[in-house]
């Protein structure tokens, strides 16, 4: 379902390339053709190819962390961008951008990339300890303090966020607004090789934690009965989570509640299984974002809207009904 | 088996368990029992290495429990709580499974699942394994548990032990008589059980050793002839009963009052 989306993805597109299809294009492409036009190329692979690898690596990427997350709250509505882990990346990551500005040609391009990508993650893991020190007390979760722990970072972020938007010059200024709204637009093959990287040594560490994440079901005790180290576990899924998250924000700005609209659809075919959901948000992120991306890029074509629109409209209900849901709960 | 010196066991200045020494041979069945606030479930956490505090001297088949791995750990014990979690999105056979965790790296093996279905059968909750278990009544969530309990231990290794903290809450008398019934039956396979329990009869019929707790000191320890008399639990209790010789088995028969 996932190629299939991707070759969808791949057709549609502004750009006119004169009657030939774009996968013939894509075939003198690998075989090296040198007849193919440079726009064709350019289009095709560093443009749209670029783009719908980045979808699938953000979005895989995104519906993990918000899975892992919820199977450490133990609560269907942590994900990074309620709890306030989104807000934090993106605020180191525009001071970041602003300050970073000042030395920027002393700098280079690698150096720029890791610089906003790690302030990103050191944010995302601040506000994940700040969220989980204020909301957790002996291995139980208060969902309301999580949540409200969460408007309280996001609040913070965007009063500096707005501040730096204040001072900084019109270069940043783009930079900063592209964050705020979230994009894929930015796509590079550089980036992408990032982020699989980021995506692999992650998924080594957190997809086999299915089974260790049920039994944290049962309370932090009786999960160490069963022979699970809770306190390593814990720790390896928050440096995880905000690795992952971190590295979405610095290159994508922020697209909201796929870690929740994902793991939300999964549990209403698999119960809360974790040994199904979590390695299954990872291939339907990628579904998710990556149609939401193709849509956003040609349903008002020309032009562009912002992905995060369209999370954001199927992601509101989603929260509602899981409010609706746990209304005696909460 | 297990052997504990002296566990002190405070929260903040108060000793919620003062001085205690336990130790347990194997096939042995020790029930713990005393009243509300005695540290009977303070005990079984400590024994069980769920809380350290301080050095506590616990030795679990010759080596300290606090140096134990904790997955190996998880193959010679477990322990059933008295608070189980009463939301869990799942269906019952997913629950029971978590028992079997600690045996099988991402997909259940078939003697997993032989171990699991053989335990649903003997705690009767087989008919409910496909079952929503956020759905059920508190009795059949305790024996879900102890489904998942014992099928943890299902296993080659001699000489396991198995805590259970008031296992017999909710249940109804069948249930009751069935599920000490498992845990004697597990004992006569040279294991072990620690068990706390409220109902003083029900303990002296099937266990082989009583703790008596009283203010988190021992207040009696032996066998349930030596532990049961009437001075020792109108002490403990302090409320007036009567000892008489049961009927039916002969154990000694309590009748506050």
């Amino acid at each position: 379902m996932l190629i299939l989306l991707a070759i969808v993805a791949l057709y549609v597109g502004v750009y006119d390339f004169n009657g030939t299809s774009p996968f013939t294009i894509l075939g003198q492409l690998i075989q090296g053709d040198p007849d193919l036009a440079l726009s064709d190329k350019y289009v095709i692979w560093d443009v749209r190819a670029a783009r719908i690898i980045m979808a699938i690596l953000i979005g895989s990427m995104l519906a993990v962390s918000g899975t892992g997350l919820q199977g450490l709250f133990k609560n269907p509505l942590a994900t990074g961008d309620l709890i306030g882990l989104t807000s934090g990346a993106t605020l180191l990551a525009a001071i970041a951008i602003v300050l970073g500005g000042h030395f920027r040609e002393f700098l280079p391009e690698a150096v720029q990339f890791s610089l906003v990508g790690i302030s990103a993650f050191i944010g995302a893991l601040v506000a994940m300890l700040l969220v989980y020190r204020i909301s957790t007390s002996s291995g139980k979760t208060n969902v309301v303090m999580m949540l409200l722990s969460g408007v309280a970072i996001t609040a913070i972020g965007f009063s500096i966020t707005g501040f730096l938007i204040y001072i900084s010059k019109d270069e940043q200024l783009r930079d900063l607004t592209f964050w705020n709204m979230g994009s894929l637009a930015a796509a590079t093959w550089t980036k992408n090789i990032v982020l699989t990287v980021v995506l692999i040594i992650s998924y080594i560490i957190l997809l086999p934690k299915g089974k260790a994440l049920n039994a944290m079901m049962l309370g932090e005790k009786d999960a160490q009965h069963l022979g699970i180290n809770v306190e390593r576990l814990k720790k390896q899924i928050v440096v995880i989570v905000a690795l992952m998250i971190g590295t979405c924000v610095a290159f994508s700005g922020t697209i909201g509640f796929v870690g929740l609209i994902v793991p939300y659809i999964l549990r209403l075919l698999f119960k809360s299984n974790y040994s199904f959901i979590l390695p299954l948000s990872a291939i339907f992120g990628s579904i998710l974002l990556l149609a939401a991306d193709t849509i956003s890029r040609s349903i008002v074509a020309p032009s562009e809207l912002p992905i995060g629109i369209l999370t954001a409209l199927m992601g509101g209900p989603i929260f509602i009904a899981i409010l609706i849901k746990f209304k005696k709960s909460l | 088996m297990i052997k504990a010196d002296h566990i002190v066991y405070k929260h903040k200045e108060f000793r919620i368990l003062d001085e205690v020494s336990v130790s347990l041979e194997k096939s042995e069945f020790l029930a713990i029992v005393g009243p509300n606030g005695a540290g009977k479930s303070s005990l079984l956490s400590v024994l069980a290495n769920e809380v350290r505090q301080g050095k506590q001297n616990i030795l679990f088949k010759d080596k300290q429990i606090s140096e134990w791995d904790v997955r190996e750990l998880s193959l010679h014990k477990s322990k059933f709580s008295q608070h189980n979690s009463n939301e869990i999105p799942l269906q019952v056979k997913d629950v029971v499974m978590m028992g079997r965790y600690p045996y099988f790296e991402s997909q259940p093996r078939q003697e997993d699942h032989e171990a699991m279905n053989k335990m649903m059968y003997e705690t009767d909750i087989y008919h409910l394994k496909d079952r929503d278990y956020n759905t059920l009544s508190g009795g059949e969530k305790q024996r879900v548990h102890l489904s998942r309990v014992m099928a943890q231990l299902d296993n080659a290794i001699d000489h396991k032990l198995v805590f259970l903290d008031e296992p017999l809450n909710n249940l109804d008398v069948k249930h009751q008589y069935k599920a000490l019934e498992i845990i004697r039956k597990f004992t006569h396979q040279e294991n072990s059980a620690i068990v706390v329990l409220h109902d003083l009869n029900l303990a002296a019929q099937f266990a082989d050793k009583i703790l008596l707790m009283k203010s988190g000191k021992v207040a009696a320890y032996g066998t349930p002839e030596k532990v049961f008399t009437a001075e020792n639990i109108s002490d403990a209790y302090n409320f007036p009963c009567t000892i008489c010789e049961h009927p039916v088995n002969a154990n000694p028969m309590i009748i506050f009052g």
